[in-house]
Protein backbone atom coordinates (compact mmCIF):
# COMPACT_ATOMS: atom_id res chain seq x y z
CA UNK A 1 0.00 0.00 0.00
CA UNK A 2 1.29 3.70 -0.50
CA UNK A 3 2.72 5.20 2.94
CA UNK A 4 1.69 8.91 3.75
CA UNK A 5 2.94 11.81 1.38
CA UNK A 6 3.99 9.00 -1.12
CA UNK A 7 4.17 10.69 -4.39
CA UNK A 8 5.47 7.71 -6.62
CA UNK A 9 4.22 4.39 -7.57
CA UNK A 10 4.69 1.40 -5.39
CA UNK A 11 6.89 -0.86 -5.03
CA UNK A 12 5.97 -3.55 -7.96
CA UNK A 13 4.18 -7.16 -6.94
CA UNK A 14 4.21 -8.37 -10.50
CA UNK A 15 6.39 -8.87 -13.52
CA UNK A 16 4.02 -6.14 -15.50
CA UNK A 17 4.82 -3.15 -13.08
CA UNK A 18 8.36 -3.83 -12.82
CA UNK A 19 8.35 -2.78 -16.74
CA UNK A 20 6.21 -0.50 -16.09
CA UNK A 21 8.19 1.50 -13.28
CA UNK A 22 11.71 1.13 -15.30
CA UNK A 23 9.78 2.54 -18.12
CA UNK A 24 8.39 5.06 -16.17
CA UNK A 25 12.40 5.84 -14.82
CA UNK A 26 13.50 6.30 -18.12
CA UNK A 27 10.85 8.29 -19.45
CA UNK A 28 11.04 10.45 -16.23
CA UNK A 29 15.40 11.24 -16.78
CA UNK A 30 14.19 12.45 -20.51
CA UNK A 31 11.23 14.87 -18.68
CA UNK A 32 13.94 16.11 -16.07
CA UNK A 33 16.53 17.09 -18.94
CA UNK A 34 14.08 18.50 -20.91
CA UNK A 35 13.34 20.84 -17.85
CA UNK A 36 16.86 21.73 -17.12
CA UNK A 37 17.70 22.32 -20.60
CA UNK A 38 14.44 24.89 -20.41
CA UNK A 39 15.82 26.18 -16.93
CA UNK A 40 19.12 27.09 -18.13
CA UNK A 41 17.53 28.80 -21.63
CA UNK A 42 15.52 30.97 -19.63
CA UNK A 43 18.63 31.84 -16.92
CA UNK A 44 20.34 32.23 -20.21
CA UNK A 45 18.08 34.64 -22.23
CA UNK A 46 17.30 36.68 -18.77
CA UNK A 47 20.91 37.30 -17.99
CA UNK A 48 21.80 38.29 -21.78
CA UNK A 49 22.73 41.87 -22.73
CA UNK A 50 22.64 40.66 -26.36
CA UNK A 51 19.44 42.26 -28.52
CA UNK A 52 18.16 42.28 -32.41
CA UNK A 53 14.96 43.48 -33.32
CA UNK A 54 15.24 42.22 -36.83
CA UNK A 55 15.79 38.27 -36.13
CA UNK A 56 12.95 36.92 -38.83
CA UNK A 57 14.19 33.34 -39.52
CA UNK A 58 16.72 30.78 -38.81
CA UNK A 59 17.14 27.71 -40.67
CA UNK A 60 19.88 25.99 -38.53
CA UNK A 61 18.02 25.82 -35.34
CA UNK A 62 14.13 25.60 -37.00
CA UNK A 63 16.30 22.13 -38.30
CA UNK A 64 17.55 21.23 -34.88
CA UNK A 65 14.80 22.04 -32.60
CA UNK A 66 13.04 19.81 -34.92
CA UNK A 67 14.66 16.72 -35.04
CA UNK A 68 15.77 16.60 -31.30
CA UNK A 69 12.71 16.43 -29.95
CA UNK A 70 11.41 13.86 -32.79
CA UNK A 71 14.33 12.10 -31.91
CA UNK A 72 13.25 12.19 -27.71
CA UNK A 73 9.58 11.77 -28.74
CA UNK A 74 10.28 8.63 -31.21
CA UNK A 75 12.59 6.99 -28.47
CA UNK A 76 10.09 6.85 -25.54
CA UNK A 77 7.20 5.79 -28.31
CA UNK A 78 8.87 3.16 -29.50
CA UNK A 79 9.34 1.78 -25.52
CA UNK A 80 6.21 2.37 -24.76
CA UNK A 81 4.52 0.37 -27.31
CA UNK A 82 6.61 -2.52 -26.40
CA UNK A 83 5.32 -2.66 -23.06
CA UNK A 84 1.69 -1.92 -24.29
CA UNK A 85 2.01 -4.67 -25.82
CA UNK A 86 3.44 -6.92 -23.22
CA UNK A 87 0.22 -5.87 -21.14
CA UNK A 88 -2.04 -7.23 -23.66
CA UNK A 89 -0.31 -10.72 -23.30
CA UNK A 90 -2.09 -13.64 -21.98
CA UNK A 91 0.03 -16.32 -21.13
CA UNK A 92 -1.45 -19.44 -20.36
CA UNK A 93 -3.47 -18.58 -16.93
CA UNK A 94 -3.74 -21.21 -13.89
CA UNK A 95 -6.85 -19.88 -12.48
CA UNK A 96 -9.78 -17.89 -13.24
CA UNK A 97 -11.67 -15.92 -10.84
CA UNK A 98 -14.46 -13.29 -11.37
CA UNK A 99 -14.45 -9.85 -9.50
CA UNK A 100 -17.91 -7.97 -9.61
CA UNK A 101 -18.43 -4.50 -8.86
CA UNK A 102 -21.81 -3.68 -6.72
CA UNK A 103 -22.59 -0.68 -4.65
CA UNK A 104 -20.51 -0.81 -2.58
CA UNK A 105 -18.64 -3.76 -2.65
CA UNK A 106 -16.62 -6.43 -4.34
CA UNK A 107 -17.65 -10.15 -4.66
CA UNK A 108 -15.18 -13.02 -6.17
CA UNK A 109 -16.58 -16.04 -7.69
CA UNK A 110 -14.15 -18.95 -8.27
CA UNK A 111 -15.70 -20.91 -10.43
CA UNK A 112 -13.06 -23.18 -10.98
CA UNK A 113 -13.96 -24.36 -7.02
CA UNK A 114 -17.21 -25.30 -7.17
CA UNK A 115 -18.94 -21.74 -7.53
CA UNK A 116 -17.33 -20.87 -4.42
CA UNK A 117 -18.05 -17.37 -4.49
CA UNK A 118 -17.81 -14.39 -1.49
CA UNK A 119 -18.62 -10.70 -0.97
CA UNK A 120 -15.84 -8.53 -0.03
CA UNK A 121 -16.63 -5.51 2.06
CA UNK A 122 -14.74 -2.93 3.74
CA UNK A 123 -13.96 -3.10 7.57
CA UNK A 124 -16.02 0.03 8.89
CA UNK A 125 -13.07 2.36 10.41
CA UNK A 126 -15.09 1.55 14.13
CA UNK A 127 -14.35 -1.85 13.61
CA UNK A 128 -10.69 -1.64 12.84
CA UNK A 129 -7.91 -3.69 14.55
CA UNK A 130 -4.62 -1.92 15.68
CA UNK A 131 -3.01 -2.31 12.39
CA UNK A 132 -5.20 -2.74 9.98
CA UNK A 133 -5.52 0.01 7.32
CA UNK A 134 -8.05 2.96 7.03
CA UNK A 135 -10.33 2.69 4.02
CA UNK A 136 -8.19 -0.23 2.64
CA UNK A 137 -9.23 -4.04 4.72
CA UNK A 138 -12.21 -5.77 3.52
CA UNK A 139 -13.69 -8.58 5.60
CA UNK A 140 -12.70 -11.07 3.26
CA UNK A 141 -9.94 -11.24 0.78
CA UNK A 142 -9.29 -12.15 -2.58
CA UNK A 143 -6.87 -15.17 -2.59
CA UNK A 144 -4.45 -16.22 -5.37
CA UNK A 145 -1.37 -18.12 -5.13
CA UNK A 146 2.10 -16.38 -5.90
CA UNK A 147 3.81 -16.71 -9.13
CA UNK A 148 1.00 -18.41 -11.24
CA UNK A 149 -0.80 -16.72 -13.91
CA UNK A 150 -4.45 -15.24 -12.72
CA UNK A 151 -7.18 -14.63 -15.18
CA UNK A 152 -9.71 -11.90 -13.90
CA UNK A 153 -12.75 -11.36 -15.35
CA UNK A 154 -14.30 -7.93 -14.18
CA UNK A 155 -18.01 -6.72 -14.24
CA UNK A 156 -20.30 -4.75 -12.55
CA UNK A 157 -24.17 -5.79 -11.57
CA UNK A 158 -25.27 -1.99 -11.43
CA UNK A 159 -23.69 0.82 -12.40
CA UNK A 160 -19.95 1.37 -13.35
CA UNK A 161 -16.53 0.35 -11.19
CA UNK A 162 -13.05 0.02 -12.08
CA UNK A 163 -11.28 -2.73 -10.10
CA UNK A 164 -7.44 -1.42 -9.29
CA UNK A 165 -4.61 -2.64 -7.66
CA UNK A 166 -1.63 0.01 -8.33
CA UNK A 167 1.21 -2.52 -6.89
CA UNK A 168 0.28 -5.16 -9.82
CA UNK A 169 -0.26 -2.46 -12.66
CA UNK A 170 -3.67 -3.37 -13.29
CA UNK A 171 -6.82 -1.20 -13.61
CA UNK A 172 -9.66 -2.68 -15.15
CA UNK A 173 -13.28 -0.91 -15.87
CA UNK A 174 -15.92 -2.82 -14.31
CA UNK A 175 -19.27 -2.27 -16.71
CA UNK A 176 -22.92 -4.00 -16.49
CA UNK A 177 -23.28 -5.97 -19.46
CA UNK A 178 -19.58 -6.59 -20.33
CA UNK A 179 -17.05 -9.07 -19.27
CA UNK A 180 -13.36 -7.35 -19.24
CA UNK A 181 -10.21 -9.44 -18.64
CA UNK A 182 -6.91 -8.84 -17.48
CA UNK A 183 -4.05 -11.31 -16.41
CA UNK A 184 -1.20 -11.00 -13.94
CA UNK A 185 1.56 -12.84 -12.20
CA UNK A 186 2.05 -11.93 -8.40
CA UNK A 187 5.76 -12.24 -7.51
CA UNK A 188 5.91 -12.34 -4.02
CA UNK A 189 3.48 -13.53 -1.59
CA UNK A 190 2.04 -10.57 0.27
CA UNK A 191 -1.41 -8.53 0.73
CA UNK A 192 -2.07 -6.07 -1.85
CA UNK A 193 -4.34 -2.99 -1.62
CA UNK A 194 -6.76 -1.30 -4.26
CA UNK A 195 -9.31 0.88 -4.06
CA UNK A 196 -12.30 1.39 -6.98
CA UNK A 197 -11.76 3.93 -9.71
CA UNK A 198 -14.83 4.89 -11.36
CA UNK A 199 -16.94 7.21 -9.51
CA UNK A 200 -20.19 5.09 -8.39
CA UNK A 201 -22.01 6.69 -5.98
CA UNK A 202 -21.78 7.99 -2.33
CA UNK A 203 -19.78 5.22 -1.63
CA UNK A 204 -17.41 4.91 -4.22
CA UNK A 205 -14.36 5.60 -1.81
CA UNK A 206 -15.24 2.47 0.63
CA UNK A 207 -15.13 -0.28 -1.70
CA UNK A 208 -11.57 -1.48 -1.26
CA UNK A 209 -9.81 -4.31 -2.87
CA UNK A 210 -7.70 -6.83 -0.85
CA UNK A 211 -5.57 -9.36 -2.56
CA UNK A 212 -3.82 -12.20 -0.34
CA UNK A 213 -1.01 -14.05 -2.53
CA UNK A 214 -0.10 -16.82 -0.39
CA UNK A 215 2.45 -19.97 -1.87
CA UNK A 216 0.14 -23.15 -3.57
CA UNK A 217 -0.09 -25.41 -0.57
CA UNK A 218 -1.54 -22.44 1.61
CA UNK A 219 -4.32 -21.27 -1.16
CA UNK A 220 -5.36 -25.01 -1.39
CA UNK A 221 -6.52 -24.97 1.94
CA UNK A 222 -7.73 -21.77 2.35
CA UNK A 223 -9.95 -22.59 -0.53
CA UNK A 224 -10.85 -26.06 0.70
CA UNK A 225 -11.94 -24.32 4.16
CA UNK A 226 -13.58 -21.80 2.02
CA UNK A 227 -15.62 -24.50 0.17
CA UNK A 228 -16.53 -25.81 3.55
CA UNK A 229 -17.86 -22.67 3.95
CA UNK A 230 -20.02 -21.13 1.26
CA UNK A 231 -20.78 -23.94 -0.88
CA UNK B 1 10.48 0.82 14.99
CA UNK B 2 12.16 -0.65 11.67
CA UNK B 3 8.98 0.06 10.18
CA UNK B 4 9.35 3.46 11.30
CA UNK B 5 12.75 3.83 10.22
CA UNK B 6 11.49 2.13 6.44
CA UNK B 7 8.90 4.54 6.08
CA UNK B 8 11.51 7.79 7.22
CA UNK B 9 13.91 6.45 4.22
CA UNK B 10 10.88 6.25 2.22
CA UNK B 11 9.61 9.59 2.32
CA UNK B 12 13.36 11.30 2.62
CA UNK B 13 14.21 10.58 -1.53
CA UNK B 14 15.75 13.42 -2.97
CA UNK B 15 13.43 14.96 -6.02
CA UNK B 16 16.23 16.90 -8.11
CA UNK B 17 13.76 19.58 -9.76
CA UNK B 18 11.22 18.10 -8.06
CA UNK B 19 10.78 15.46 -10.47
CA UNK B 20 13.58 13.16 -10.54
CA UNK B 21 14.12 10.93 -7.14
CA UNK B 22 17.82 10.26 -7.22
CA UNK B 23 17.65 8.37 -4.38
CA UNK B 24 14.60 5.52 -5.16
CA UNK B 25 15.92 5.27 -8.70
CA UNK B 26 18.40 3.09 -10.21
CA UNK B 27 20.95 4.67 -12.18
CA UNK B 28 19.59 8.26 -11.65
CA UNK B 29 22.53 8.87 -9.20
CA UNK B 30 25.27 7.91 -10.72
CA UNK B 31 23.70 9.56 -14.27
CA UNK B 32 23.46 12.80 -12.69
CA UNK B 33 26.58 12.58 -10.47
CA UNK B 34 28.49 11.71 -14.28
CA UNK B 35 27.00 14.26 -15.63
CA UNK B 36 27.96 16.63 -12.74
CA UNK B 37 31.55 15.76 -13.39
CA UNK B 38 31.39 15.58 -17.18
CA UNK B 39 29.64 19.12 -17.25
CA UNK B 40 32.48 20.70 -14.83
CA UNK B 41 35.49 19.43 -17.23
CA UNK B 42 34.22 20.35 -20.40
CA UNK B 43 33.57 24.30 -18.77
CA UNK B 44 36.88 24.35 -17.16
CA UNK B 45 38.78 23.11 -20.70
CA UNK B 46 36.51 25.52 -22.59
CA UNK B 47 37.51 28.37 -20.36
CA UNK B 48 40.81 27.52 -20.18
CA UNK B 49 41.05 27.97 -23.66
CA UNK B 50 38.99 30.38 -24.70
CA UNK B 51 38.68 32.92 -21.60
CA UNK B 52 34.91 33.12 -22.80
CA UNK B 53 32.86 32.56 -19.43
CA UNK B 54 29.18 32.57 -21.07
CA UNK B 55 29.98 30.44 -23.70
CA UNK B 56 32.15 27.94 -21.70
CA UNK B 57 28.79 27.58 -19.07
CA UNK B 58 26.84 26.62 -22.41
CA UNK B 59 29.54 23.90 -23.47
CA UNK B 60 29.36 23.02 -19.59
CA UNK B 61 25.94 22.33 -19.61
CA UNK B 62 25.93 20.84 -22.98
CA UNK B 63 28.26 18.36 -21.42
CA UNK B 64 26.02 17.66 -18.62
CA UNK B 65 23.34 16.90 -20.63
CA UNK B 66 25.04 14.36 -22.70
CA UNK B 67 27.14 12.81 -20.20
CA UNK B 68 23.94 12.58 -18.23
CA UNK B 69 22.27 10.49 -21.26
CA UNK B 70 25.44 8.55 -22.06
CA UNK B 71 25.78 7.36 -18.66
CA UNK B 72 22.27 6.54 -18.12
CA UNK B 73 21.86 4.41 -21.18
CA UNK B 74 24.89 2.28 -20.48
CA UNK B 75 23.37 1.97 -17.02
CA UNK B 76 20.20 1.35 -17.89
CA UNK B 77 21.02 -1.44 -20.24
CA UNK B 78 22.94 -2.92 -17.94
CA UNK B 79 20.63 -2.99 -15.41
CA UNK B 80 18.00 -4.56 -18.58
CA UNK B 81 20.42 -7.42 -18.76
CA UNK B 82 20.83 -7.96 -15.44
CA UNK B 83 16.88 -8.21 -14.97
CA UNK B 84 16.53 -10.40 -17.80
CA UNK B 85 19.49 -12.87 -16.42
CA UNK B 86 17.20 -12.47 -12.72
CA UNK B 87 14.10 -13.97 -14.10
CA UNK B 88 16.21 -16.54 -16.10
CA UNK B 89 17.68 -17.77 -12.57
CA UNK B 90 14.67 -17.74 -11.02
CA UNK B 91 12.33 -19.31 -13.89
CA UNK B 92 15.52 -22.28 -13.74
CA UNK B 93 15.44 -22.48 -9.88
CA UNK B 94 11.30 -22.71 -9.41
CA UNK B 95 11.43 -25.20 -12.41
CA UNK B 96 14.14 -27.29 -10.96
CA UNK B 97 12.33 -27.63 -7.90
CA UNK B 98 8.75 -27.95 -9.37
CA UNK B 99 10.11 -31.30 -11.51
CA UNK B 100 12.89 -32.83 -9.27
CA UNK B 101 11.81 -36.40 -9.85
CA UNK B 102 9.48 -36.28 -12.38
CA UNK B 103 10.08 -37.58 -15.88
CA UNK B 104 10.29 -33.81 -16.98
CA UNK B 105 13.57 -33.48 -14.73
CA UNK B 106 16.17 -32.14 -17.90
CA UNK B 107 18.72 -33.57 -15.39
CA UNK B 108 17.86 -36.72 -14.83
CA UNK B 109 19.81 -39.59 -16.45
CA UNK B 110 18.29 -42.99 -17.81
CA UNK B 111 19.36 -45.53 -15.13
CA UNK B 112 21.30 -48.46 -16.56
CA UNK B 113 19.46 -51.23 -18.04
CA UNK B 114 18.98 -53.98 -15.73
CA UNK B 115 20.84 -57.40 -17.80
CA UNK B 116 18.63 -59.77 -18.83
CA UNK B 117 18.71 -63.32 -17.77
CA UNK B 118 19.75 -66.59 -19.83
CA UNK B 119 17.32 -67.45 -22.12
Amino acid sequence: MAHPSQLGFQDAASPLMEELLHFHDHALMIVFLISAFVLYIIVAMITSKLTDKLILDSQEIEVIWTVLPAMGSSQIAILSLRILYLMDEINDPHLTIKAMGHQWYWSYEYTDYQDLGFDSYMVPTQDLTPGQFRLLEADHRMVIPVESPIRVLISAEDVLHSWAVPSLGVKVDAIPGRLNQTTFIVNRPGILYGQCSEICGANHSFMPIVIEAVPLPHFENWTSLMMAEYT
Amino acid sequence: MAGEEQENNNTKGFRLLGILDVQNTPCARDAILHGAGGSLAAGLLHFLATSRVKRSFDVGFAGFMLTTLGSWFYCRMNNAKLRVQQRIIQTGIKNKIVYEGTVLDPTNKPGAETPSGPS
